[in-house]
């Protein structure tokens, strides 16, 4: 083994020791699952961890068999808690945390007329969404100690996610007096921290989330944000050989589906091959000369569940575990 | 006949979208929107008519599948020529256009203001370098926009629109009401009156006794914030009319008898649970799903017939004299095959066991997908849908576009 494969490594074990993961990437990538299982993982280490999910359907809960959980933390299997963080209630929270009087937050911002303007001005919505997830990860204690070990952010698909991980220097850039500014330093500061956050980017073996995985991650480059693995989900490997599928598909009408499945199956497995290295020479090329790659490639095998609940999410877990 | 076949019996989608001066296809992130948006819009150009399909997605797909490099904010006519080598002879036009978020809402600024001042006002104010680039719901409003100007300007028949991946629809349908209110908004009036009274926006301001309102707001988001958002209003005074105007022709454009929506999905069940939530959304807005679009359905093997279980396989391939053994493992490696127990290789199976569980796998893909599109049918009683089988490799040119109609009969 290389030194490089060892540094690889290590940044490998870190990954569940940050404090923010967030998973983004197309949408239909399996953001949900992949963020469901880095939980499970963390989970059956000992870690206490709560998911964040912002999307308008709460999807991790649902993976785990539960009922949504809706602006209460709510617990979905051993050491696995997760929330649905929607702008009235975050507005809600932060801003009787931030006024630090529930009673001027009930006189002002619950006017009708201040809903307004709230809802209305900028961005306002993504501020308060971040601040509380970036609360839950770095400001929430229990007697002393960070109450999560581990938050894991549902994060939107590439776009908003974007716009909603750039909102502290957006903001900055425009405002730097008062409690949000304040707020968004700190929360800038723990987003670009590569020991405390990671963003993971998941991808299929597919030109469009490939091509999108890989701007993506040109993008949060150049916000300086940390970049975690890049997770290819949904791989198929080759099995059978060129030689083989030809045999079969001469092989007469008893071997029609046989090789039709073959077919289908190959097809799969060349995109995953061709993509997985398309995949690493964008790693190699954005990382820097001299430096190991920047967040390796983690790949997770297409799963043939009839069901997509707890057992599928155990399977993932168990592939980024293996991978980890 | 297979199911997707009997589906498809139906009335073709490009009839059923016949006359209608906007088609938005609408639907979850990665359903293969842009892909259909581009296919429809080949088909009703090769038709006769003049159609525009307009992409949000600054990916380079509906660049790539219509033949070009890239596509720029620029209506940008495609050349149908290469399609006369299938034997097709192209009766309308194609053109082309990728929605660019800030030249999009700077040519908006020029347009409305009253004077070039006032243009440069705005596109210095800090705020609205921001607002216009990453407003939540601006880059729907934006779109919206587009296809109301373009529609209006009776350049083309049709415009196919392939709608943001918003991941709920009502930021769609609700962008053109949420930007409204930000810009013309009597709350924000009310709130920043003595801000906006005063006529200058120094700092000074905050400290002469104003609206509780206004310091404790100020306590919350920094006095500079509300004055940005004070300098953005004041900037953009006397344009509400032409903004409220435009958007109230896009709600009444949307909503009429001369747009089509068509939901876009794949038969996961979270894209299908998201389709069903586009159709309520699209219903509580008084808007009709037009039709709805299952792309990327497994094939299911075993609707070619033949053997499917081990020991019938194995009997099969000794009549057809195929040597069931492992495969070569240089052979699979040569292929891109790799050691990891995670991914699950067993190469070291013989022919017929990987042969059975590949039939097995890709029939529970096939199962689940059948099972969920069965769902999506149930729920949505009477609306026309179209199934399209999942390619077995990306589409790069015209004439892959094409293909689509052919191996679908439905567009």
């Amino acid at each position: 083994m290389s030194e490089g494969d060892i540094s690889e490594r290590g940044l490998h074990t870190d990954l569940l020791s940050r404090r923010l993961l967030v998973v983004t990437g197309k949408g239909g990538t399996g953001k949900s699952t992949i963020s469901a299982a880095l939980a499970l993982a963390a989970a059956r280490r000992g870690k206490r961890v709560l998911v964040c999910e912002v999307s308008a359907r709460e999807r991790v809960s649902e993976l785990f068999g539960k009922p949504p959980s809706g602006p209460e933390i709510r617990e979905l299997a051993k050491n696995v808690y997760s929330v649905h963080v929607r702008p009235p209630e975050a507005m809600r929270e932060y801003g009787i945390m931030t006024l630090r009087s529930e009673t001027l937050y009930n006189l002002v911002f619950e006017r009708k007329v201040v809903r307004y303007f709230l809802r209305a001005a900028p961005s306002l919505a993504e501020i308060v969404m971040l601040g509380k997830i970036a609360w839950h990860a770095e400001k929430e204690f229990d007697r002393g100690v960070h109450k999560w070990d581990l938050v894991v952010l549902d994060a939107p698909a590439t776009g908003h996610a974007l716009a909603l991980l750039t909102v502290p220097r957006v903001f900055l850039s425009l405002v730097s007096d008062g409690p949000l500014a304040a707020d968004m330093t700190w929360i800038q500061t723990l987003l670009q921290d590569p020991t405390r956050t990671q963003v993971l980017v998941a991808s299929l073996p597919e030109e469009m989330p490939v091509n999108e995985a890989i701007e993506l991650r040109a993008a949060l480059c150049k916000e300086k944000l940390p970049l975690g693995p890049l997770v290819l989900n949904a791989v198929f490997q080759p099995r059978f050989t060129e030689a083989e599928r030809t045999a079969v598909a001469r092989g007469g009408p008893m071997l029609s589906a046989a090789a039709d499945a073959a077919d289908g199956h190959e097809a799969r497995a060349q995109m995953s091959v061709q993509y997985e290295k398309v995949l690493r020479d964008a790693i190699a090329a954005q990382s820097a000369p001299g430096q190991a790659a920047q967040g390796p490639l983690l790949c997770v095998p297409q799963l043939f569940e009839r069901q997509f609940g707890l057992n599928a999410i155990e399977k993932v877990a168990h592939a980024l575990e293996g991978a980890l | 006949m297979t199911a997707s076949a009997a589906q498809n019996s139906q009335l073709p989608l490009r009839e059923l979208v016949r006359g209608r001066k906007v088609v938005a296809l609408v639907g979850s992130g990665g359903v293969g929107k842009t892909t259909s948006a581009a296919a429809l819009a080949l088909r009703l150009a090769v038709d006769g008519q003049r159609v525009l399909v307009l992409t949000i997605d600054p990916a380079r797909r509906l660049a790539n599948s219509l033949g070009l490099s890239a596509l720029g904010n620029k209506e940008t006519p495609i050349d149908l020529s290469s399609l006369r080598a299938r034997g097709i002879e192209p009766r309308g036009q194609l053109s082309a256009m990728m929605l660019d978020l800030k030249t999009a809402w700077d040519e908006l600024v020029r347009k409305d203001s009253r004077s070039p001042a006032q243009a440069e006002a705005i596109l210095k104010n800090r705020l609205y370098q921001t607002v216009s680039t990453v407003l939540a719901g601006s880059l729907e409003y934006m779109a919206m926009e587009q296809v109301q100007r373009i529609s209006a300007s009776g350049r083309y028949d049709v415009v196919v629109l392939d709608t943001p991946p918003t991941s709920n629809a009502l930021d769609f349908l609700g962008a053109p009401d949420r930007l409204m209110d930000m810009l013309d908004n009597d709350a924000m009036r009310f709130v920043l009156g003595p801000m906006l009274k005063a006529g200058s926006f120094g700092l000074k301001l905050f400290a002469l006794p104003s609206s509780i309102i206004l310091k404790t707001l100020a306590r919350f988001t920094g006095a500079d914030f509300l004055r940005d958002v004070a300098d953005f209003f004041v900037a953009f005074e006397g344009m509400y009319e032409g903004f409220t105007q435009r958007a109230a022709q896009v709600k009444a454009l949307l909503a009429s008898p001369e747009s089509a929506f068509v939901l876009v999905t794949s038969p996961s069940a979270l894209t299908i649970d998201e389709a069903l939530f586009f159709h309520r959304a699209l219903s509580d807005a008084r808007i009709k799903t037009a039709a709805v679009i299952v792309n990327r359905m497994q094939r299911d093997p075993r609707a070619v017939g033949g053997a499917e279980l081990a020991a019938d396989l194995v009997e099969a391939l000794s009549r057809a004299q195929i040597p069931d053994a492992p495969a070569a493992p240089a052979a699979l490696h040569e292929l891109g095959a790799v050691e990891s127990s995670a991914l699950d290789a067993k190469g070291g199976e013989l022919l017929s066991a990987r042969l059975a569980r590949t039939l097995l796998e890709q029939a529970a893909l096939a199962d689940v997908d059948h099972r969920e599109v069965a769902r999506l049918t149930a729920a949505l009683p009477g609306v026309p849908l179209y199934v399209a089988p999942r390619l077995r490799r990306d589409i790069h040119d015209l004439s892959g576009l094409w293909q689509i109609h052919e191996s679908l009969g439905a567009f």
